[in-house]
């Protein structure tokens, strides 16, 4: 038994001594590793981070609710107001208050106070994370403050510690703890925090629970109680973990690319040390060394790696994770609401996965290799065909894979029905293009050769050397192409959503001046208005439940210009009657079309306080980036049937006087608006762009990544190449070849297969673009635009691998060139 | 043609410097073959590099085809290589992906010295002529030997460097491709210096010189040496 062992450490030891006489080697073999991982594990790490902060959300005071009470002129809700609704027997509403803190040294906190005793018990023990009764000292004097542990944290505080405030008031002694429940904020009982504030008016109330005809007699019961009080849906109610599926699906997948390309650097790095190992592993073979044993060795070096690559990799990945999550954060945040705190957790299970899947890629890229060369080492050596001829081989195969992989996903395809199996196409897809690739430059290569006249004999050889490169090139130049492609097909794709949105914007904000005010009598402005008043257009809605989803209704005034220039994604002959003012036909946003499958010309049922009222579907427009299903009716219909529905906005149109806008500004603020209550036209534009920007900016994130790690990959086998061809370069340079015929020799390979494989990316990238746009993001998100394809993503993308190309091949040379000398004197002997 | 002049070589080892050639002097005139002979270890191709300019001696001169070793770039010795030297390695070093035709031309088109008779008359003589179209993994290694002897012949060499030319093949082959590179090198007016263990393929050549610590001593050999000039 021990003496196994001790034969198995000798042999494993044997193995790893390959790494110390390589360090190159091995460092890119684990750069591709850490790399490949860390991306992938970045993204876990910010799924699971959302995940929880979903969970999370939907337990923290309030996002449960249905509705909320707020009031109108946005000083708050009184006390004695609350206090009322519950005597009145209202005993699912519970107060908020929220409040930004300046500390004494100047850190801005936010607190978040409501009453336990208001909460039914069991809401109050998820909310807080506390047992049932836990909460006793945060309600009785001297009351706590809850801090979120990273909060404490940076704060410096502990249990006890009370935080002194920019007023000199201190805030309860502080107790801190492990897991978050309140967001970044901290969590007081509402009395202690009125009384430490010196407040009478909560922020808003939340209401749990409105059952039956309950919205519409608590409605009832605000207006009896305080006219300012208004009951507000809770349109963030949304089921994040459902709404937002997709998107840390498509995170994933791009994830999941860049680990692929992590392996094809681990694949390269070991491919190239094999022809190094063979001697290794043909000498333990000879001196008696048993398959078994050497499989175990073989094993245990894979599990070393394996163990090394995932720790590096995850911290790595967490690192990297930390600057993405703003980004995703921010994604999050515009396309649904949904708000992540910055605090990251690494569980054990991303941990458990890491490893699965770096010893998963290990076991593909090192250990089957080398047990497949370990196996045919004892095989008669010379019966080995030529190197080339097995490059050759691996290439006909790969594109013989490549082929079947496309047929299934040509076959996949037909079929397509959810998120997972779009994005299973598109991997197919881009494997394929991938495995065609080498195949593709060797047919060109050869190709050159042929029709080269007798005199471009250096073109010949620069061909034929490339040919000989290949087998080296092909993994990064694959891996290059898969980095390339998603580049250009993501970039395509917000392009594309980027210009749509854009002209969409323009067509939907045609107004020169946006109101959104609480306090503007939009009746008192429009009856006398005066002339520098050209149109206007009066908008208002409500959010309902329909389809088990938060369904928007608003009402347009359907004869503005602006409503009269709808582009509709697809309409009835009908449609027509809804510009005229139907009060029975209604227009749906995509997402109703593609999501809850409605057609038009069918009919609808939208809930309306108790019954539901039909309307026939007689169009469907876009309506970009929106989650919620949508539907416009005209306003006074709105109006009519749910009388509580909010004014959402005016658009005015001015006339082109110069002083429109002062005068337009001055019967705003004398209708009651307040200053910054109104935006221009170029502003809400310009906002819009920049939100989006911002929710693309997490994607642009991980692209660049991924071209670090091809760029990674590139340099690794450029490398392996002189290596490799190192003594066949000492023997041109024997025969007197120049350091320019040399450049030229030796660059041009990689000059061609770079523009094959750009060239490549573009048909490739389109064609991922075009799965995204009309298949993926039907699937999720479910509105369509049109695919907008353009060059200048490709043109952007050829400097930047030329760029990386130069530089990486600037430094092979250069190292090929410093050891050319040593080379040189080792012209006679065995190449090892 | 080629002359050493008291060339010294030392290597750095971990063991101590070892030195190679402690003032090795040697003439071969143009047109003359030389074999070179010694113990494993001896210094044999460290000579030869020297001789290429693949390295650099630490004392003493060189003189080939007339340029000295002490006054010559690296361009210059990358230019003569080319134009006037070539060398015939165990390995044969073809390019893998390039036909027999193209690989036995690289040299003579890299120094614009092709013509294209000889080139022909290298190729019968070589008996290539059914195989320039193939690739060099479809050869034996007698055949391939063959493209790399025509290869380092076609530009009309100065002076060929050979270091065990023979070394990977049987003895059969070996003799039989020794035996033509011979004849075409004396056909071609080179000056032929060969590495070499066996005595028996050192008969071929006019003369014989053993290194042995460090100096060369021409050896007046038993078989049918006449001494140089
Ligand atoms: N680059 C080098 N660095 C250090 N020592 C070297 C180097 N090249 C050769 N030597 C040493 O110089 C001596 C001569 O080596 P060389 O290769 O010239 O021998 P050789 O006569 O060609 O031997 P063989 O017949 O085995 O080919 C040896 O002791 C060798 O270890
Ligand atoms: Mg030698």
């Amino acid at each position: 038994m021990t003496g196994t062992l001790t034969r198995l450490l000798r042999v494993l030891i044997t193995l790893l001594s390959h790494h110390r006489r390589h360090p190159l080697q091995t460092l890119f073999l684990l750069t591709g590793l850490v790399t490949g991982v860390a991306l992938w594990s970045a993204v876990q790490v910010i799924n699971a981070h959302a995940r929880a902060s979903y969970a999370e959300a939907d337990q923290v005071l309030g996002a449960q609710a249905s509705h909320w009470v707020r009031s109108g002129s946005g000083e708050g809700v009184s006390v004695d107001d609350y206090v009322n609704l519950r005597r009145q027997g209202w005993r699912s509403v519970f107060p908020i208050l929220e409040q930004r803190l300046t500390t004494a040294d100047q850190s801005v906190i936010n607190l978040i106070a409501t009453d336990l005793l208001a909460l039914p018990d069991e809401e109050a023990g998820t909310a807080t994370g506390l047992p049932a009764g836990g909460w006793m000292q945060l309600v009785t004097p001297p009351h706590e403050a809850w801090y979120p542990e990273t909060l404490a944290q940076q704060l410096g505080l502990e249990d006890g510690d009370r935080l002194t405030l920019n007023s000199g008031k201190a805030l309860p002694p502080a107790r801190v703890f492990s897991r978050e429940q309140q967001g970044l904020r901290v969590f007081m009982d509402i009395g202690a925090a009125l009384t430490l504030l010196d407040r009478s008016h909560l922020s808003y109330l939340v209401v749990a629970e409105l059952p039956g005809d309950a919205a519409a007699r608590l409605s009832r019961d605000l207006a009896a109680l305080n006219p300012d009080l208004r009951l507000v849906a809770n349109q963030q109610r949304l089921d994040l973990t459902e709404l937002t599926q997709s998107l840390h699906t498509q995170l994933a997948a791009m994830s999941l690319l860049s680990f692929a390309v992590g392996l094809f650097i681990v694949f390269n790095a070991v491919r190239f040390s094999l022809s190094a190992r063979r001697h290794t592993l043909t000498t333990l073979r000879e001196l008696g060394v048993s398959q078994r044993l050497l499989l175990g060795a073989i094993a245990l070096e894979t599990l070393v790696m394996s163990i090394i690559g995932t720790l590096g990799g995850l911290g790595l990945g967490y690192g990297l994770s930390q600057l993405l999550l703003p980004s995703v954060a921010a994604t999050l945040q515009n396309l649904y609401g949904a708000v992540l705190d910055y605090t990251l957790l690494v569980q054990p299970v991303t941990v458990l996965q890491a490893w699965l899947l770096t010893s998963a890629g290990l076991v593909l890229a090192l250990a089957w290799p080398l047990w497949r060369q370990a196996q045919r080492s004892l095989q008669d050596q010379r019966d080995e065909p030529s190197q080339w001829q097995q490059d050759q081989r691996a290439r006909r195969r790969l594109a013989l894979g490549s082929l079947v992989l496309a047929l299934l996903a040509l076959g996949l395809y037909f079929q397509l029905n959810s998120i997972a199996m779009g994005f299973t196409v598109l991997a197919l897809i881009l494997f394929a293009g991938a495995g065609l690739l080498p195949w593709t430059v060797a047919l060109i290569l050869r190709g050159l050769q042929r029709a080269l006249p007798a005199s471009a004999w250096r073109l010949n050889w620069a061909c034929g050397e490339g040919l000989a490169q290949l087998g080296t090139l092909r993994t990064a130049l694959m891996a290059l192409l898969l980095a390339l492609t998603a580049n250009f097909g993501v970039d395509s794709l917000v392009d594309s959503f980027r210009t749509s949105l854009s002209d969409w914007l323009q067509q939907r904000l045609a107004a020169d001046l946006f109101v959104q005010s609480d306090t503007l009598d939009i009746d008192a402005l429009l009856a006398n208005p005066g002339d520098w008043l050209v149109e206007s257009h009066r908008r208002n809605g409500l959010t309902v439940r329909w389809e088990n989803r938060p369904t928007q209704i608003r009402g347009l005034n359907t004869d503005t210009s602006d409503t009269r220039a709808l582009p509709l994604a697809a309409e009835t002959d009908r449609s027509s009657a809804w510009f005229d003012g139907d009060p029975d036909v209604v227009l749906a946003n995509e997402q109703a079309r593609y999501l809850a499958g409605i057609e038009l010309g069918e009919t609808v049922q939208i809930p309306v306080g108790q019954q539901t009222v039909a309307f026939e579907v007689v169009g469907f427009y876009h309506d970009y980036g929106n989650p919620a299903y949508q539907f416009y009716l005209p306003y006074q219909r709105v109006a009519e049937l749910w009388p509580n529905a909010g004014e959402q906005g005016l658009g005015l149109w001015l006339n082109d006087h110069d002083d429109a806008l002062a005068r337009a500004e001055a019967a705003l603020v004398a209708a009651g608006a307040r200053p910054g209550d109104w935006t221009r036209r170029e502003d809400v534009l310009a906002i819009s762009l920049r939100v989006f920007d911002r929710t693309f900016a997490m994607t642009a994130a991980i692209n660049a990544l991924t071209f670090t790690v091809a760029g990674i990959a590139l340099l690794a086998s450029l490398l392996a190449i002189h290596q490799q061809r190192l003594p066949s370069y000492a023997h041109w340079r024997s025969m007197g070849v120049s350091n320019r015929e040399w450049l030229l020799i030796a660059g041009l390979p990689l000059g061609i297969g770079l523009l094959v494989t750009w060239l490549l990316s573009i048909p490739l990238g389109t064609l991922l673009a075009g799965l995204l746009i009309y298949d993926l993001n039907v699937l999720s998100f479910g509105w369509t635009m049109p695919l907008i394809w353009q060059f200048e993503p490709a043109r952007s993308l050829f400097w930047l691998t030329l760029l990386v190309a130069g530089f990486t091949f600037a430094i092979s040379a250069v190292q090929a060139r410093l050891k050319l000398p040593q080379a040189l004197k080792h012209l006679g002997e065995d190449a090892a | 043609m080629l002359r050493l002049n008291q060339v010294v070589k030392h290597f750095a080892q971990p063991d101590g410097d070892v030195t190679v050639l402690s003032g090795a002097s040697f003439h071969l005139p143009a047109g003359r073959s030389a074999a070179l002979l010694g113990e494993s270890g001896s210094g044999k191709s460290t000579l030869l590099h020297l001789v290429a300019g693949l390295d650099t001696p630490d004392a003493g001169e060189l003189v080939i085809d007339g340029h000295s070793s002490l006054s010559m770039s690296a361009g210059d010795w990358n230019r003569l290589r080319r134009d006037r030297l070539s060398l015939i390695f165990q390995q044969y070093h073809l390019v893998p992906t390039l036909t027999v035709l193209d690989n036995l031309q690289l040299q003579a088109r890299l120094s614009q010295r092709l013509d294209p008779a000889f080139r022909d008359h290298l190729i019968d003589r070589l008996g290539l002529a059914d195989l320039t179209r193939r690739l060099p993994h479809q050869l034996s290694g007698g055949q391939q030997q063959r493209v790399a002897i025509a290869r380092a012949l076609l530009h009309r060499p100065a002076l060929v460097l050979a270091d065990e030319p023979t070394g990977n093949l049987d003895e059969a082959t070996s003799e039989r491709v020794m035996g033509v590179l011979v004849e075409l090198v004396r056909e071609t007016g080179s000056s032929l210096l060969m590495v070499t263990h066996s005595a028996h393929m050192a008969s071929f050549l006019d003369e014989q010189w053993r290194l042995q610590h460090g100096q060369l001593h021409q050896q007046h050999d038993q078989y049918n040496g006449e001494p140089a000039l």
